[in-house]
């Protein structure tokens, strides 16, 4: 049996209940979901403001490399059933959920927390979406720290 | 001559002012080729050169890749989505 695998990359408000329904199972007993969110306040490193944040991406590459974050959990988790992995783009204003991953498994104790926390950490390495931030001072790209390798 | 498709995103779409760009490149071109040539072609390039992610068809390429006839070439910062 093939395990469900959801990727898709949206204009559209993120919805948790109906990924969660796609990739849940008759099987599945356990789901970890990630949520990235849109911080008005950030006061880690240099505290500043948030207005709104600017998402776009690279559509066909980066849905063909959210299926490669996905391909990687299953080969390291092999427990893990059902994937999903969404990212919102356009302007996104403070307190809206930016991106869902979602991994299902039988039970908990299957490294299910590891592979969503992997999941989203693997997008933001290589999956070519970038946000500009809009703060009262200005505006600018955030840009990554991530160089990946050739064919990686 | 091969002319090239390049996409571009982020910061150098702004750098730039366009979203696409084309380009002939000599055949068997490589990355660091590209990059030489846009460099020289947008000075305004020159001091982001070494973080500039060069996609070709889609897939991370390094220096040495080769640039196929006809590839789709993208261009754009480290990623920073999530």
């Amino acid at each position: 049996m093939e395990f469900p695998t959801v990727i898709s990359i949206t204009e559209d408000v993120l919805d948790l209940d109906a990924l969660l329904a796609q990739v849940t199972l008759d099987s599945t007993g356990a789901a970890a979901v990630f949520t990235g969110m849109v911080r008005k306040v950030t006061a880690r490193g240099e505290a500043h403001e948030t207005l709104y944040l600017e998402y776009e991406a690279y559509q066909p590459m980066a849905e063909a490399k959210m299926r490669q974050v996905a391909d990687e959990i299953r080969s390291r988790w092999p427990a893990v059933e059902g994937i999903g992995i969404v990212q919102r783009v356009g302007r996104l204003h403070p307190q809206t959920p930016t991106v869902l991953i979602a991994c299902t498994a039988a039970h908990r104790d299957t490294g299910v927390f590891e592979a969503a926390r992997y999941g989203i950490d693997r997008l933001k390495e290589i999956v070519p979406v970038w946000k500009k931030e809009v703060s009262p001072q200005g505006e600018f790209w955030v840009e990554g720290d991530y160089i990946p390798k050739p064919g990686e | 001559m091969n002319r090239i498709q390049i996409l571009l995103f982020a910061t150098l779409r702004d750098t730039l002012g366009t979203r696409r760009l084309q380009l002939d490149l000599p055949a068997e071109a490589t990355v660091a080729g590209l990059k030489d040539l846009l460099v020289a072609t947008y000075p305004q390039l020159s001091p982001s050169r070494n973080s500039i992610m060069v996609a070709v068809n889609q897939e991370y390429a390094g220096d040495d890749s080769p640039i196929p006839s006809g590839a789709e070439i993208a261009l754009f910062p480290p990623v920073s989505g999530g």
